[in-house]
């Protein structure tokens, strides 16, 4: 009885600690991605709120609290109000077999991991949530009531769909690598310097995997589901306060929990790149490398204009699919001769 | 072999790869942002903003009501009520000078038709208000905007040249001061 009551206290602080690390960091990834794409622009992002509008976020967050929140006529209330949900749920709940981490901490005779769950499918875990997250856009695109929100909606179930495919393909290659879809495994599998990552072997399908990711994540040069200058704001064009709130959420959610998975079947997780820079703590060695994708898909927004839909689709059906499946039959007769 | 160049140029995303140079480069240039209420740039001579009417050094206005600011006006802007002093049907002044700033276009016409420079353009624009009738200024205004803006005042034309014309005087003492 003790220790399932142990149990129970460590798993829920570790649930509590990841939910408002990951929160705080989506809330700060809003205002890291303005900076960036102000510098980019040769403006100077957010100035006003808090030293160099360091509060900017909080402020954001206060004004969505406080805004009304609108139903439009005719929509489908009990999907409208549950689309934000089936969006954010998804993106929140990859984060429970991310390992942040190597070293347990030990308080008050408990054992605290850094991660909060390691299941032997990790990976495949995460994949299902994320497809789950495409039907909250569909879903929230169909019952506004709009043409806008619907045609947003159709075109996010398109891409979703078609750059699963090459996302799911191109982690497959590192899964022959690593010989496990534990993610913690996976990790394990990269020690020993930065040539053991799996970028090297797997640097096909790391590309693939970043380019897809962008997609799955609608975002520039990918974001057709919400293209500002076509469609309003796509699929949550009627959603306002904080169901518009979870639409944002969900998106930054998910862009760093692409992030993760990059940083983790790719760069070696929280693995140093050397030997002689392990005294840095390895929680540290994962966010940087995470920041270093966020940075990256900011800096793809900065610089790409947005596909067209033929282009899209072409793109994703017939170089990146061709190309992951390539990437795993090389992969898989080199290992075949490699490990006989 | 043109051709092949352009396909490795493509399989290796080489404008992309260019394209991202140029951003990143942006990153570490000075933004051209002027934080603007905490500060302002700096505005060169000859910058149009409101209108103001002035003074001698020794505090009667420069106006002589002669109206030519209000014909020159191409908005309408400016009323002017002009009189004449008592007993001297030659020196007249301005009894009333009425500005509607809301109709104001900021040519400068104004300017250019006075025939005293009794009106003079400053460098303020910051006049955003809540009440629109704020910016129908009245004489009183127009010469507290010229006191603030041009706080250097010209000497009455007669003492600087004893021989200018001899009408060209606003009534002694008005507005009192």
């Amino acid at each position: 009885m003790i220790e399932m009551a142990q149990y129970l206290i460590v798993v829920l602080v570790t649930i509590g600690i990841v939910m408002v690390t990951v929160l705080l960091h989506v809330a700060y990834l809003t205002y890291f991605e303005r900076k960036i794409l102000g510098w980019m622009q040769d403006r100077m992002g957010p100035m006003e709120v808090g030293y160099h509008g360091l509060l900017q976020p909080i402020a954001d967050g206060l004004k969505l609290f406080f805004k009304e929140d609108i139903v439009p006529a005719q929509a489908n209330k009990v999907i409208f109000t549950l689309a934000p949900i089936l969006v954010l749920v998804p993106a929140l709940i990859g984060f429970a077999v991310i390992p942040f981490g190597r070293d347990t901490i030990q308080i008050f005779g408990l054992t605290f991991r850094p991660y909060v769950t390691d299941i032997n499918i990790g990976i495949l875990y995460i994949l299902a949530f994320a497809s789950i997250g495409a039907y909250g856009v569909l879903l929230g695109g169909w019952a506004s009531n709009n043409k806008y929100s619907l045609l947003g909606g159709l075109r996010s179930a398109a891409q979703v769909i078609s750059y699963e495919l090459s996302l799911g393909l191109s982690i497959v290659g590192v899964l022959l690598l690593a010989g496990s879809l534990s993610l913690v495994k996976i990790t394990e599998a990269q020690g020993g310097g930065m040539f053991h990552w799996f970028i090297i072997p797997q640097f096909v399908a790391f590309v693939i995997y970043l380019i897809s990711a962008i997609a799955e994540t609608n975002r520039l040069p990918f974001d057709l589901p919400e293209a500002e200058s076509e469609l309003v704001a796509g699929f949550f064009t009627e959603y306002s306060g904080m169901r518009f709130a979870f639409f944002f959420l969900a998106e930054y959610a998910n862009m760093i929990l692409v992030s993760c998975i990059a940083t983790i079947l790719f760069l070696g997780g929280w693995h140093a790149p050397f030997e002689a820079l392990s005294f840095i703590p390895p929680i540290l060695w994962f966010v940087g490398k995470v920041y270093l994708f966020l940075f990256f898909y900011i800096w793809i927004r900065g610089t790409l204009p947005r596909l067209r839909y033929d282009q899209l689709m072409m793109f994703g059906w017939k170089v990146m699919i061709p190309l992951a499946l390539a990437n795993i039959l090389v992969t898989s007769v080199v290992l075949y001769f490699v490990k006989g | 072999m043109k051709r092949l160049k352009r396909l490795f140029q493509q399989i290796l995303f080489l404008e992309i790869l260019a394209g991202m140079a140029a951003t990143f480069k942006h990153l570490f240039v000075r933004p051209i942002t002027i934080q603007y209420p905490h500060e302002k740039r700096v505005l060169p001579n000859g910058y149009r903003g409101f209108i103001a009417l002035l003074r001698y050094d020794d505090g009667t206005d420069k106006c002589v009501g002669c109206d030519l600011c209000e014909a020159a006006c191409p908005s309408r802007v400016i009323t002017v009520i002009s009189a004449e002093v008592e007993g001297q049907p030659l020196k007249r002044y301005a009894r009333e000078y009425a500005m509607d700033m809301t109709r104001c276009v900021f040519c400068g016409l104004c300017v250019e038709a006075c025939p005293v420079n009794a009106l003079g353009m400053t460098k303020e624009y910051e006049y955003a208000t809540y009440d629109k009738r704020n910016l129908n200024l009245n004489k009183e205004q127009l010469l507290a905007i010229g006191d603030r803006a041009f706080p250097v005042r010209e000497t009455r034309v007669e003492f600087q040249h004893p021989h200018a014309a001899f009408f060209n005087v606003a009534k002694r003492g008005y507005p009192a001061k």
